[in-house]
């Protein structure tokens, strides 16, 4: 299976990352290099009903659902980009998907 | 440089000041400045850190495992007092607002965190070379790679700064580096140590990792930092690693050597050094078969499915909005500070591993790479599970990497050749596994590492039978 252009356009869209045009080339080889060598898994035995693998030791179990003290020792405006009056502030939504 | 338990010892006795040890590591960090391996330290905070330790009475001194022990940390591990960047733009001059618990756990046992060290950028890579503030050289041939992405770590261990450091593993990041720098490298079962503080990149394979300069170094270090943690919803409620007297005979042991990681083409300096470790097991009484692993080949493929979806959802975080600097796009929205933020904040290869994961889990391909890969994932467990349970292996032995370390630049235009440096590693990874690197001999001066692969939580076991074969096997001198 090979990759285009506008696959990696496609993509670089679902994972909200800007893409340099001069860098296009580069990755639709090097993206379609990966994708040949991981299509290996084609050849593996394991059909539609093969379980999957679950990660975690089987002691793990689920914790409570308790609100706890976070205990940071700076607050939010310490780190953030953009804090102001107990938020993160942010640009307008203007360009939303589908927004008029 | 003495090791971790000397160092306690002499610092919980009174025979040494914490200042005493906390000046000389500034001097040995100051000399491996060309190394390029620190990402943050300063002398200031080490003095800090060791005056509290000397403040302390002699009874309270005692009780610290780690009194006055200098340990480095990589750098996505988060601590309050320097800054934590993943050697990554996108993180620039972040400092957090919490300590991870490893590093929570450090500090009371009495360790003096070093420095921050360099890393392949969020850990991805093999080399270092993935760093947004250049790559770690080989402290043994400045031209070569430490391995990675924790080359930092390995390379200041190697190097005599720090007795011991920690780093992270995702499919092989401390056990690679540590065979490529001679010192050993031990990967914890998952869920054994907490991930509580590690900035994610493959939440279901993370785990925080210890470099020792010798088995004993990484072993008292490893107990510290382990056990549950309510902090981390994957760790094991069991109590820290209580570690086992060293072995001096192996009689009642049984090695299994899989086939399928001694190929054909192995190099031949690799396949000596293990041939050589597999009689010293034989001559410490001990029983070596071959064993196989069918389903060894699909590791990369199936790794590298995996960890780049897991990193696609867990690098969404990283916007602009909540840390680091901020990009606005042309546009002046917040998609366009999104993508602008993202789009300048991080470098090649994690845009590669973005764009990557994000396609295996698009519409219409999930199916066939995602879950595919997560089926795999369980044979590849069930083939580890066999040996150890139907064929009754305690521990396997394969080299940890199937060359010693490559030159800076030999795989860094072919991201494929560069995954197949984690090719003895990574199904270690996905099957959740301890294991740990051991340096065995040299190859025309390079280190070459060997693989003990164990069932999960067979640390304590795993490593007296490290410190048997370490007794034995001269981790220095030349194989032929």
């Amino acid at each position: 299976m090979s990759i285009r252009r506008e696959d990696v356009l496609h993509v670089a869209r679902l994972a909200a990352l800007d893409v340099a045009e001069e860098d296009l080339p580069r990755l639709v080889e090097q993206m379609g290099r990966i994708v040949e060598f991981v299509a290996q898994l084609e050849e593996v035995p394991a059909g539609d009903s093969a379980p999957p693998f679950v990660a975690g030791p089987a002691q793990v179990t689920l914790r409570a659902d308790e609100i706890v003290p976070s205990g940071l020792v700076r607050p939010p405006v310490a780190f953030a980009p953009e804090f102001t009056k107990g938020f993160f502030s942010v640009p307008k939504l203007g360009a939303m998907e589908g927004a008029e | 440089m003495s090791g971790v338990g000397m160092i306690a010892e002499a610092v919980s006795s009174g025979l040494t000041t914490a200042a005493s040890v906390a000046r000389e590591v500034g001097g040995r960090l100051t000399g491996a400045m060309p190394l390029n391996a620190t990402l943050h330290w300063s002398q200031a905070l080490l003095d800090r850190q060791a005056a509290a330790l000397d403040a302390l009475s002699p009874a309270e001194r005692v009780t610290r495992p780690l009194a006055g022990v200098p340990i480095a940390l990589k750098d996505n591990m988060v601590t309050t007092d320097e800054p934590t960047t993943c050697a990554s733009k996108i993180l620039e001059g972040y400092v957090s607002p919490y300590d991870a618990t490893v590093v929570s756990r450090l500090r009371a046992a009495g360790a003096i965190l070093a420095s921050k060290t360099n890393l392949d950028e969020f850990a991805m890579g093999s080399s270092t070379e993935h760093s947004a503030y250049g790559r770690v050289h080989h402290p043994l041939d400045a031209a070569r790679v430490p391995g990675g992405s924790s080359g930092g770590s390995a390379a200041l261990v190697a190097a005599g700064v720090v007795p011991a450091a920690l780093g992270s593993e995702t499919g092989g990041s401390v056990r690679q580096p540590a065979s490529f720098c001679g010192i050993v490298g031990v990967k914890p079962t998952y869920g054994r140590v907490s991930r509580y503080g590690l900035v994610a990149f493959g939440s279901s394979l993370d785990q925080i990792s210890v470099f020792g300069r010798k088995v004993d170094d990484a072993a008292r270090v490893l107990a510290a930092i382990s056990g549950h943690d309510a902090h981390d919803s994957t760790s094991a409620p069991l109590p820290p690693l209580a570690l086992e007297p060293a072995r001096h005979e192996l009689t009642s042991f049984t090695f299994g050597m899989p086939r399928e990681y001694f190929p054909a083409d192995l190099h031949g300096g690799v396949r000596a050094a293990l041939d050589r470790t597999a009689h010293a097991l034989q001559q410490l009484g001990a029983t070596i078969k071959e064993v196989s692993l069918p389903h060894a080949r699909f590791a990369v493929p199936t790794y590298y499915i995996v960890a780049p979806a897991e990193a696609a959802a867990n690098l969404a975080r990283f916007d602009g909005v909540r840390y680091g600097p901020r990009h606005v796009g042309p546009e002046g929205d917040v998609q366009a500070l999104y993508r602008a933020t993202r789009g300048h904040g991080f470098g090649p290869e994690v845009r590669r591993r973005i764009l990557i994961g994000t396609y295996v889990l698009s519409s219409g391909y999930y199916d066939a790479y995602y879950r595919k890969a997560q089926q795999t994932r369980a044979l590849l467990a069930e083939d580890f599970r066999k040996v150890f349970v139907e064929q009754q292996v305690d521990f396997l032995l394969t080299p940890t990497t199937p060359t010693p370390a490559f030159k800076a630049g030999e795989k860094m235009e072919d991201p494929v050749a560069m995954y197949l440096a984690d090719i003895f590693t990574c199904s270690i990874n996905l099957a959740g596994l301890p294991a740990l690197s051991l340096p065995v001999g040299r190859g025309e001066g390079l280190p070459i590492g060997a693989q003990l692969v164990g069932p999960m939580f067979s640390e304590a076991r795993m490593l007296a039978v490290a410190s048997a074969i370490e007794a034995v096997v001269d981790a220095v001198g030349e194989v032929r």
